[in-house]
């Protein structure tokens, strides 16, 4: 196997994991961690990309970019789970269920 | 043209949106309000944009090292609603939002959100249109859980922030698969370099998941209602009204730039248009809470927008596409209006602060009579979405079931119809709200009645007006939709 094979392989079980993650987790701040690793598998793609476009500055330059991006997404997610054990008392994403139709 | 002009046109609100914030932190040092600091930031990107305007020949490429941006037809259509829209928003929120908890970044957000979509406008590669996408929906999600001392508000900011953000992640996954197999992310080179390539189908199917999730294409549309429904009002008309948008021209550049070598764009967006006209329907009609049910009618309107502009990307008609852009417009200011006179009621009836802030159909009796001007507002917006002639949603729904019947194929004559059909449906639950409006005040009598601020009323009577001329004088927009159709066409290389 490639170098590049693996980082391929290794970007698409990093997005499986974390969306399963999503579908599975019950707890808010692991449905943040799932997104994290989600992303973090699509960061993998980007540098992967580059290499095999033979843009390796583009791809990592962008791979920071987003890194930055996400960490913003995360910051949000976690300040709204701060948010939501204090209103709701739990962290469990089940009891976020009260708006229907 | 100065290349400073475009520039600036995204650099001052982006620049400016810390403004407000620091006016209102340091407010005993600088006894300035930060809606004022907004709203003289919206007032010079104005003159930039007049500026811009005035300058207009044919589109400007500006490039810096490897980000590149380009103002067309579309960049402009969508700066236009997107100040429209801010700014009316910031002078309406004045009284809406006085005395919340964190207003000064309330202002703040919705600057930054205004440079967001501008610069996601102007954008012309692949990487630079998700910046600006990642940081118009990261202000998005704080402004719809603004009110975080309410659990539905935060309940809906949390399922709008896990929906967006797997999106988000599914777009850079398709960037990568564009850069992995054609080297280049510059939407013009594209189409090019791709060659042969065969993984392009998947990078185009992941973008329209991604775009998809922010203009709530059906299966991806369950953040929508909670979203437009808990967020300020202010935000509902600029979410419904602009962003939506924002991520409808995102998805035109990315399917502009894979046209012919990837999906077949035009069916896929008349299939999903239809779709989301008929699902839009249904789960409004069965709607008590009119900020919910405006919510899902939006998305049956975006199924309009998407159908006309199918049809002129399939049949390469310029009428089409037109007719979508043209709708799309009229939305923003349809629904910006509908938004802002539901607020207004809500403000009247003192709902904004405590513990009920939703509006059923039946709180909306004896408004006509107490407020007049809200409630022909309202009125005027509800015909005018149902397609009632001579109001603007008729100018628009009119066009693209003419470019539709135009082009002479039978299945896209019986999804015109269909569509027409269902814009009949809409008045079934547009009606009963109009009806509402009409009756005795006799449920909210003992209600005291407060006076509407003209703040609040100003951007009402505006957009009614726009819309009356728009109705009325078809005509009065096409400066705007013109350049904008040709910049996708040549986009789309008629195809």
């Amino acid at each position: 196997m490639t170098i590049l094979q693996v980082a391929a392989a290794g970007a698409l079980i990093l997005l499986g994991i974390g969306l399963y993650g999503l579908l599975a987790l019950r707890n808010l701040i692991k449905v943040v961690i799932a997104l994290q690793i989600m992303v973090k598998g699509v960061v993998l793609a980007l540098v992967a990309a580059g290499s095999l476009s033979g843009q390796i500055n583009l791809g990592q330059s962008l791979a920071v970019t987003l890194i930055v991006a996400d960490t913003v997404v995360a910051v949000v997610g976690l300040a709204l789970a701060v948010q939501v054990r204090r209103r709701f008392g739990s962290l469990d994403v089940r009891e976020l269920s009260t708006l229907r139709g | 043209m100065n290349a400073a002009v475009p520039v600036s046109l995204i650099i001052v609100p982006l620049a400016a949106s810390p403004l407000p914030y620091l006016v209102g932190r340091w407010s005993r040092l600088i006894p300035l309000s930060p809606r004022m600091v907004a709203l003289t930031a919206l007032a010079v990107v104005w003159a930039v944009f007049a500026l811009m305007m005035r300058d207009y020949v044919a589109p400007v490429t500006l490039q810096f090292e490897v980000v590149a941006f380009q103002v067309d037809g579309l960049s402009l259509l969508l700066a236009a609603l997107v100040l429209a829209l801010g700014t009316l928003a910031v002078i309406y929120s004045g009284p809406y939002m006085a005395g919340q908890t964190g207003e000064e970044k309330y202002y703040a957000l919705l600057l930054a959100l205004t440079g967001a979509m501008i610069g996601l406008a102007c954008a012309a590669d692949l990487f630079n249109l998700w910046v600006w996408f990642e940081a118009m929906v990261i202000c998005t999600y704080l402004l719809v859980a603004f009110y975080r001392r309410r659990p539905t508000s935060l309940e809906a900011g949390v399922k709008y922030l896990v929906q967006s953000a797997v999106g988000s992640a599914l777009v850079v996954l398709g960037i990568a698969l564009v850069l992995a197999q054609t080297g280049t992310l510059d939407l013009a080179a594209i189409r090019q370099a791709a060659g042969d390539a065969t993984l392009m189908p998947a990078a185009g199917a992941l973008f329209l998941i991604g775009f998809g999730v922010k203009l709530a294409i059906v299966p991806l549309h369950t953040w929508l209602p909670d979203a437009y429904a808990e967020s300020p009002s202010g935000i509902s008309a600029v979410l419904s009204g602009v962003v939506t948008k924002a991520g409808l021209v995102a998805l035109l550049r990315v399917a502009a730039a894979l046209a012919g070598i990837t999906l077949s764009w035009g069916m896929l967006l008349m299939a999903f248009g239809t779709l989301n006209i008929f699902v839009g329907n249904l789960l409004a009609l069965r709607q008590t809470q009119i900020k919910r049910l405006l919510a899902y009618s939006s998305m049956s309107q975006i199924g309009y927008m998407l159908l006309g502009l199918g049809i002129g990307i399939y049949t390469g008609e310029s009428s089409g596409i037109q007719g979508g852009l043209f709708h799309a417009l009229n939305h923003g200011l349809m629904k910006g209006l509908a938004f802002f006179a539901v607020g207004a009621v809500l403000y009247a009836l003192g709902r904004l602060s405590g513990g009920e802030h939703t509006l059923g159909i039946g709180d909306l009796r004896g408004t006509a009579r107490r407020y007049p001007l809200i409630g022909l507002a309202l009125t005027l917006a509800l015909l005018s979405l149902g397609g009632v002639p001579p109001l603007a949603g008729f100018m628009s729904k009119w066009q693209i079931f003419v470019a539709g019947v135009g082009t002479g194929t039978g299945w896209i004559d019986a999804l015109v119809i269909f569509a027409a059909l269902n814009s009949v449906l809409s008045l079934a639950y547009y009606l009963p709200v109009i009806n509402a409006l009409f009756q005795d005040a006799s449920s909210t009598a003992g209600q005291p009645a407060r006076r509407l601020p003209v703040a609040i009323v100003l951007p009402v009577v505006l957009l009614a007006a726009a819309m009356l001329v728009v109705g009325l004088w078809p005509g009065a927009l096409t400066w705007l939709t013109q350049p904008a159709t040709s910049a996708l066409m040549a986009a789309f290389g008629g195809l």
